[in-house]
């Protein structure tokens, strides 16, 4: 009996561009597909993070729910595939508020794209199994793949059983930046099944907790073998994959869970409804066989090096490794060169020896290697495998090594003068320090900072890998970038004006969370009457500082302030979340310090006898 | 057998050789020996507090020479690699410098590339490495207590690559400047050092009645002070102390603000002071 893993990565065109635009996390995003007369279809949408106040009484209850790719804000707004434009908008309204609405991006709809980006995951998905396919897109149902199938017949064992495997997965796409669900069954149907209802399965087979009901989220799934029937019974006949048609033909005749499917005559079945019934059951069953559709369009290079005996990595020395991963890396790269392609991508899979322990199977280490901007340096890549190597607990014996190319790109080549040109071979260089870098702190921590229009500080700039920053340069990163969010923004954030123009009242270190200051009250200053006043009566009460502080205490040291500027009122607005109110002053101290310290006025003001007790705290130096 | 004295030496002769860049502050480039920055070579910044405007001072120095190389000088580097241990770069603070740091409508703007290493040996590796890398114009880093072989590696790193080294360390006080020496340390000033020139930095507080027209938080006075690299001890030095007005909004030197100092009478306030230069 065969064992698939079937992942799925819901609302998958949106998850590209959140994988590409990290920054639209923030916005929903529409993917839309133009029609005749210029009407625009949605084909996919989500709303990553979106404001999680209880500002608004919504569909679901008066909190609003968070960010998720099924349920979550999705479900709130029942925006469905092949909906208009317009519509999914004013359902969004009905659902957020009007705001939401000003501030989403569209994007217009790349099936392309979108299956290049399917296949290049697939391929990274070969480390669980070397049978990778994609889900065929129905007749009728939806349009584009969503779905990988993993043929893990007999590989559950490396990974620890199929639990350990189907965790494994969603923790490694999770990782990327990936929402996926997965699950295992018998039959690719049942797994696609399981796999788009893990909520329910897991409510079904946990111990029911009262007070957890309904909030259950798990997104794994492992059907026994042979239990699919059993195990599947309760979920909607929809999980079978049927059509629309299909399905209204069933709930005419009530038939709605899989459970009454599979009870149904099945003489009689083709006979009575729609030839795709019985074909999807027998598929759902195991009665017929269902082919796996392994992408083989753009097959990448891949070359192994076996072994004739174990190497022990303690007794082989560097150079026994490189020249063999020389070799390997360069058998990868010619074919891709000679098309002018260079690798982005390589995984690399340590084959351990099967004799070493007590006989258990034992996993093979796999680990990827990845680079800004395509290459064909067969050193430079070797180099970055290499750096990763010396991070690793690497396995005592190893058998084999396989360098497989998983995703590869256009790689820019010219020929070269006779002198050079130093700007390109200096960026060319600068992109080998970066994949270095990346290679060993991580591929997080190396980016590039562009700034972002947003009046809260902490979020006045985003983090973007390099390579796609110098694409993207010359225009900051506005999540919409459609000219009715910039007057949007200019109006309602009002912020990231004030940024632009005036860099001097930004500190060049801010400290990752603000520090609570212990501080000291002027003397000669008098609680101003109300909170909206604040500003005006310290400064006016308060002079010639301008704050209404003496001074404050970090780290032991007594700092007395001599000048102060401002104070610059930052306020977020209600459709953001948790208010930010601040009021941000830059003050110098006597031994020349300029510090950035700000006041909360989120009713955090209490009133003592004769002063004021009001948390400040240190959120930046001009250091 | 090389002494200790005669590598210095050595560095000087070598160090005659390379391209000097102008560091874009007057002031700055008559303190240091070479009248410049010399590419591949190290630049110490000693801060006497977290806010005293080290770090903002070599950030400036890092966009100038990255526009130098932009603007297509004898490098054609144009990267500035901030090694950010502690992850406290502010970038939104820095970013508007590079515009001006390009020189002029339609040149290519300077990058700024941010590298977070999370242990002190990946900090030394990245310094590193950045250092060798031709493509790097400056890389800009505070790390904490840093030990004499690391910064000779550096060094032999920069001459490699060709790239400046500004790296701001603190004088033990603050909570910005990466760990703290866990022993009993040396003061920072009379540590050895490998870098061609150590620059401590104090911030002039607005107390005087001269400093009236500085007010505001667009301009900020700081006050340079050489303390120590192999030309420290050159007693042909013109200047040993400087006053700059650093412009916050643009990174440059707010012109027309400068009060020129260096007498002979802030050199014995700095001997007096206990700042006294020592060739390493």
């Amino acid at each position: 009996m065969s064992r698939i893993l079937t992942i799925w990565l819901p609302r998958w065109p949106v998850q590209r561009r959140l994988l590409e635009r990290s920054e639209l996390r923030r916005v929903p995003v529409f993917v839309c597909r133009r029609e005749r007369r210029g009407v625009m279809k949605v084909v996919s949408w989500a709303w990553a993070a979106p404001p999680r106040s209880s500002w608004q009484a919504g569909p679901s209850g008066p909190a609003r729910p968070a960010g998720s790719f099924v349920g979550g804000a999705v479900a709130a707004a029942r925006i469905h595939e092949g909906m208009s434009l317009a519509e999914g908008m004013a359902v969004l309204a009905s659902a957020y508020g009007s705001r939401a609405c000003q501030i989403a991006e569209v994007d217009h709809d790349d099936p392309d794209a979108d299956r290049t980006a399917l296949e290049e995951l697939a391929r990274s998905c070969r480390r669980f199994a070397p049978i990778v396919a994609i889900e065929e897109p129905a007749a009728r149902g939806p349009s584009r793949p969503e779905c990988l199938h993993v043929d893990v017949t007999g590989t559950a064992d490396f990974f620890g059983g199929e639990g350990a495997l189907v965790r494994t997965a969603v923790w490694t796409l999770a990782s990327r930046g990936i929402h996926a669900r997965a699950a295992i069954a018998d039959t690719p149907t049942a797994a696609w099944a399981a796999a788009h209802h893990t909520d329910s399965l897991a409510a079904g087979s946990a111990p029911v907790n009262p007070r957890a009901r309904g909030s259950r989220h798990r997104r794994w799934a492992v059907v026994p073998a042979g239990g699919q029937q059993r195990m599947l019974a309760a979920l909607p006949a929809a999980a079978l994959g049927l059509d629309a048609d299909v399905l209204t033909q069933l709930e005419g005749v009530g038939i709605e869970t899989i459970g009454d499917v599979v009870r149904l005559p099945r003489k009689s079945l083709a006979s009575r409804f729609d030839p795709q019934l019985s074909q999807r059951l027998a598929r759902f069953i195991g009665e017929r066989a269902e082919p796996l559709a392994v992408p083989c369009s753009a097959e990448l290079p891949t070359a192994t090096h076996a072994f004739d005996f174990p190497l022990a990595l303690r007794d082989a020395t560097a150079d026994d490794v490189t020249v063999i991963l020389e070799r390997l890396v360069g058998e990868c790269i010619g074919p891709l060169a000679a098309l002018g392609k260079g690798v982005m991508m390589l995984q690399v899979r340590l084959d351990r020896s099967q004799v070493s322990g007590d006989g258990e199977p034992s996993a093979p280490m796999i680990f990827d290697v990845g680079m800004f901007q395509p290459t064909i340096a067969v050193k430079h890549v070797v180099e970055l495998v290499l750096l990763r190597m010396a991070r690793l607990r690497l396995p005592w014996e190893i058998a084999a090594i396989t360098v497989d190319v998983v995703s590869a790109g256009q790689a820019s080549c010219r020929q070269r003068t006779l002198f050079g040109e130093p700007a390109e071979v200096s960026a060319s260089q600068v992109g080998m320090l970066l994949d270095r870098l990346s290679g060993r702190l991580g591929r997080r921590a190396v980016f590039e900072p562009l700034p972002v229009p947003d009046v809260q500080p902490e979020h006045a700039w985003v983090a973007v890998p390099p390579m796609q920053a110098t694409r993207r340069r010359g225009t900051s990163v506005s999540p919409p970038s459609s000219a009715k969010r910039k007057g949007w923004s200019q109006r309602h954030d009002g912020g990231h004006v004030a940024i632009a123009s005036a860099p001097q009242r930004r500190p060049i270190w801010m400290l990752p969370r603000p520090v609570r200051l212990e501080v000291i009250v002027a003397a000669n200053c008098v609680e101003p009457s109300s909170a909206g006043a604040a500003s005006v009566a310290a400064q006016s009460h308060c002079q010639p500082t301008g704050v209404p502080l003496a001074g404050f205490r970090l780290e032991g040291r007594m700092h007395e302030i001599v000048k102060a500027h401002g104070p610059e009122r930052i306020e977020t607005a209600w459709w953001r979340g948790p208010t930010v109110r601040r009021d941000y002053y830059v003050v110098e101290t006597n031994d020349g310090g300029r510090y950035w310290i700000f006041r909360r006025l989120d009713g955090s003001r209490r009133v003592w006898a004769g002063g004021l007790a009001e948390a400040w705290f240190l959120h930046g130096m001009f250091s | 057998m090389v002494t200790h004295g005669a590598a210095s030496l050595l560095t000087v002769a070598w160090q005659r050789g390379r391209e000097t860049v102008s560091t874009g502050f007057q002031p700055l480039d008559r303190l240091l020996p070479a009248g410049g920055v010399r590419r591949g070579s190290l630049l110490e910044w000693l801060a006497a507090d977290d806010a005293t405007g080290a770090v903002a001072i070599a950030c400036a120095v890092a966009c100038r020479l990255a526009g130098s190389g932009a603007s297509g000088g004898e490098s054609h580097a144009r990267t500035i690699l901030v090694v950010d241990r502690g992850g406290r770069l502010y970038p939104p603070a820095v970013l508007p410098w590079l515009e001006s740091a390009a020189g002029g409508f339609g040149r290519e703007r300077p990058q700024l590339m941010v590298a977070r290493p999370s242990t002190a040996e990946d900090e030394i590796w990245a310094i590193d490495q950045a250092l060798r890398c031709p493509g790097v114009a400056a890389v800009l880093a505070w790390p904490g207590h840093v030990h004499a072989t690391a910064m000779r590696r550096w060094q032999l790193a920069a001459r490699a690559g060709g790239a400046v080294g500004l790296l701001v360390r603190g004088m033990g006080r603050g909570i910005g400047y990466g760990r703290r020496c866990e022993r009993r340390c040396e003061p920072k000033h009379l540590e050895p050092t490998w870098a061609e020139a150590r620059v401590a930095v104090q911030s002039v507080a607005p107390s005087s009645a001269a400093d009236a027209a500085l007010s505001g938080t667009a301009v900020r006075r700081l006050r340079l002070s050489l303390v120590g690299g192999p030309w420290a001890g050159d007693a042909m030095l013109a200047e040993r102390a400087t006053e700059l007005v650093l412009d916050m909004a643009s990174g440059c030197e707010a012109i027309g603000r400068r009060r020129a100092v260096g007498t002979p009478r802030q050199t014995r306030l700095l001997h007096r002071e206990g700042l006294e230069c020592r060739a390493s």
